[in-house]
C-alpha cells in the first residue's frame, strides 16, 4: 500500500528534506499525487517505469519532499527569479588579464561578439518573453567600437546595466561613452579595494587608478555608477574602508556591491558553484545559453548551444528551476554578479 | 531587564524536530521571556529530567504528563496544548467490507496494537474497550513495540498494526486519528481499510511544568505562545509543522481515562 510506505518515508524528514518512494502499480502514482496534496507535502518529480517491467512489482516512483515549496518570488524576490535578468557577454576580449576572472578574458582571448544585430533581436525576444532587464558584459564591452548602438538597442526595450573596468573613457571610448543614454541605463566598474594594493595585484599595476578615474567620468558625465567589488574573502577592515572610499565618491550603499571570487575561468581558488545549487541567471554567448553569468565557459552550465530563438531557453531554464527548486528548495542560492 | 530563557524540553521522533523547536525559539526571540530547547530520545528521560530540575518545561506526550503528576503526587501544573491535542481519539480500523462496526463487533477478533507506551495506539484503546465491556482477554492482541520511548509519536508502530490487517494478520488495528489522517482515512484508497469504530475524545500532548516555576516566568511564555497566528506567514508555518491551528489552554478533564487505564493496566512508571 503506497500510502503506507509514503507515511513511513516522509515522516522521518525533517521539514524540506526529499526522499524518494518506489511505486508498484499503474494507480500508485496518483494516489500518491493526492496523498501529497492532502497531508501538505509535495511531488518534486515522478521517475517513469521501464516499459517492459511488470505491473505490480515495478511502476516507477516519486521523489516527494516534506512540507510544501516555498514560493521563490518570496524567498528571492521577484526581480531575481529566473528570466527577470537576462546576461549577455558582449564579448570576451579584454585589455586586462585579472587572475580571477570567472570567463579567463585576456588581450589574448578570442573575441567571440554576440554582434550588435543579434543582440537587438534576443533581446526584442526576451522583452516580449516577460525579462525584465538586461545586462552587457565581457570581456571588456568598451573594446568594441559599436558599443553604444548595442546599449541603445538594449535601453531601447528594456533597463540596462554595461559592467566595464572603467579604464577607456577616453578618445573612442569616451565618445562612446557620451553618447549612451543616462535613463533606464547604469554602469557597473569594478574596484576591489580602497586603494591600489589589492586592486593591482589581481588586475594589473596602474588598473585601480584608472578604474577610480573612469568612475569620476562616468558620474561626471550623468550616469548612475554602481560598484563592483570581487574580493575572495574580506577583512571586515578592508570593507569598510572601501565602503567609506565609496560614499566618498557619491556610489549610494545600494550601489555598492561586493561578491566573493568564484571558482570559475582562471580562478584557482573561490566559491565552488554548481548549476544545482544556483539560481539561474540566463546568460547568453556566442558559443550558446548559459545557467548563470559566473560560468559562462562551464560545460556543466551550458543550457543550449542554439542561441536563437531565446524563448525555448528561457522556457527550459524556468523548467529546470522550478524541479531544482521543488527538490531543494532554499537550498540553491543567487550569487551576486550584480 | 528580561528573565532567563526558559528551558523547553522534547522528545527527537523525527529530524522533522529540529526545525519545529527552531522555528518556536525564534518566534520567542525578542519577546519578554525568551526560551531555548533540549531534545532527548524518549520521554522517560525527559520527565527525569523536568524533575530533577534539568528543564523548566516538557513537551508532554498525554502518557508523560500523567507519568509526571504520578510521579510528582500532583506538584505541577499544566501550561497549554494544540488544539489538536483537546479533540484526540482512537480509531478502530479493519479491512473494508470486514463487516465489523462497533466495540461488540469486536469481541473475538485478532487486534493489532501499536507501541505499549503509546496512548492513543496501545493504552487506551484496551481502556475504552473495556468501557465498551469488551476484556482484553476476549481478543487476541498482537502487540507491535517498533517505537518503544516516544510513545507512539512515531507512528511506525501503528504502520506495523494496519500493515498487519491488510497482510490478514489481523482483523482490526487501533491508531491514532493522527494517522488515519495522515493515510488519508478511506478516501485515498476506497475498498482497502474501513473505520469500524472509534473512541471518544480525549487529550493528548501539554506542556508541563513543575509547580516550582513561578507564574512571572512561564505566564509571559504562555501569553506569546498563544498569541501564535495562523494568519501570520512565520507562525503558520511552525503551526503547520507542529500539527495545529492554535495553541490553547489546557483541557484537563481530557487526561481522566487515561489516569484509570494508566491504574486498570498498571502501566510502567518508567514509561
Amino acid at each position: 500500500m503506497v500510502i503506507l510506505e509514503l507515511v513511513r518515508a516522509v515522516g522521518g524528514l525533517a521539514d524540506g528534506g526529499t526522499v524518494e518512494v518506489s511505486l508498484r502499480d499503474p494507480g500508485d502514482e496518483e494516489i500518491a499525487r493526492r496523498w501529497a496534496d492532502r497531508t501538505g507535502n509535495s511531488i518534486v518529480r515522478v521517475l517513469t517505469a521501464d516499459p517492459g517491467s511488470t505491473p505490480g512489482t515495478d511502476s516507477g516512483s516519486v521523489v516527494i519532499r516534506r512540507g510544501r515549496v516555498p514560493d521563490p518570488a518570496l524567498t528571492l524576490g521577484a526581480d531575481r527569479l529566473p528570466g527577470a535578468r537576462l546576461w549577455l557577454y558582449t564579448n570576451f576580449h579584454c585589455n586586462l588579464a585579472c587572475d580571477y576572472c570567472c570567463v579567463a578574458s585576456s588581450p589574448r582571448s578570442p573575441h567571440k561578439e554576440l554582434g550588435s544585430d543579434r543582440i537587438a533581436r534576443i533581446v526584442a525576444e526576451a522583452a516580449a518573453w516577460g525579462v525584465g532587464e538586461v545586462y552587457l558584459t565581457g570581456g571588456e564591452p568598451f573594446l568594441l567600437p559599436d558599443i553604444s548602438t548595442i546599449v541603445h538597442h538594449c535601453v531601447a526595450l528594456l533597463p540596462t546595466t554595461l559592467l566595464t573596468n572603467g579604464m577607456l573613457f577616453r578618445g573612442p571610448g569616451l565618445r562612446s561613452l557620451r553618447s549612451m543614454p543616462r535613463t533606464d541605463f547604469a554602469l557597473q566598474i569594478s574596484l576591489d579595494s580602497a586603494t591600489p594594493d589589492v586592486h593591482d595585484a589581481h588586475r594589473g599595476a596602474g588598473s585601480w587608478a584608472r578604474a577610480v578615474a573612469g568612475i569620476k567620468v562616468a558620474i561626471a558625465e550623468g550616469f548612475r555608477v554602481r560598484v563592483a567589488a570581487t574580493i575572495s574573502s574580506p577583512a571586515p577592515e578592508a570593507l569598510s574602508e572601501l565602503r567609506g572610499f565609496l560614499d566618498d565618491l557619491a556610489i549610494p550603499r545600494t550601489d555598492q556591491v561586493i561578491r566573493p571570487v568564484a571558482q570559475e575561468g582562471l580562478a584557482e581558488s573561490g566559491v565552488q558553484l554548481s548549476r544545482e545549487t544556483l539560481v539561474p541567471e540566463i546568460t547568453v554567448t556566442a558559443d550558446g545559453i548559459f545557467w548563470h553569468p559566473v560560468a559562462a565557459l562551464d560545460e556543466n552550465a551550458l543550457v543550449t548551444r542554439q542561441i536563437e530563438p531565446l524563448g525555448p531557453a528561457l522556457d527550459e531554464v524556468n523548467r529546470l528551476f522550478a524541479e531544482q527548486w521543488a527538490a531543494a528548495g532554499a537550498a540553491a542560492a543567487l550569487f551576486p554578479c550584480a | 531587564m528580561t528573565n532567563p530563557a526558559l528551558v523547553v524540553g522534547a522528545v527527537a521522533y523525527t529530524a522533522n524536530v529540529v526545525p519545529i523547536w527552531e522555528g518556536i525559539r525564534d518566534f520567542f526571540r525578542g519577546s519578554p521571556q525568551e526560551m531555548d530547547f533540549v531534545l532527548f530520545s524518549n520521554y522517560g528521560r525527559q520527565v527525569d529530567a523536568l524533575i530533577n530540575g534539568h528543564i523548566d518545561i516538557a513537551w508532554n506526550t498525554n502518557l508523560a504528563y500523567v507519568r509526571t503528576v504520578l510521579q510528582t503526587e500532583g506538584r505541577c501544573q499544566a501550561l497549554a496544548m494544540r488544539d489538536t491535542d483537546t479533540v484526540f481519539s482512537t480509531v478502530f480500523v479493519a479491512q473494508a467490507g470486514s463487516g465489523l462496526s462497533g466495540p461488540d463487533s469486536l469481541k473475538g477478533t485478532r487486534l493489532a496494537l501499536g507501541s505499549a507506551d503509546s496512548a492513543q495506539a496501545a493504552i487506551l484503546p484496551l481502556h475504552y474497550l473495556a468501557k465498551a465491556g469488551i476484556r482484553a482477554d476476549q481478543l487476541e492482541v498482537t502487540r507491535f513495540n517498533s517505537d518503544i520511548g516516544k510513545h507512539g509519536d512515531t507512528g511506525r508502530s501503528e504502520l506495523d498494526a494496519i500493515e498487519a490487517v491488510l497482510a490478514s494478520e489481523a482483523d482490526v488495528a487501533a491508531i491514532g486519528i493522527t494517522t488515519w489522517e495522515a493515510i488519508g482515512r478511506d478516501e485515498l484508497m476506497p475498498g482497502a481499510l474501513e473505520e469500524v469504530w472509534r473512541t471518544e475524545t480525549y487529550s493528548h500532548c501539554m506542556f508541563t511544568a513543575l509547580d516550582s516555576l513561578p507564574a512571572q516566568r512561564y505566564q509571559p511564555w504562555v501569553d506569546k505562545l498563544l498569541s501564535m497566528d495562523w494568519d501570520t506567514p512565520a507562525d503558520r508555518r511552525i503551526l503547520e509543522l507542529e500539527g495545529l491551528k492554535q495553541w490553547v489552554e489546557p483541557h484537563l478533564d481530557g487526561y481522566a481515562g487515561l489516569f484509570e487505564a494508566v491504574r486498570e493496566q498498571g502501566v510502567d512508571p518508567r514509561w
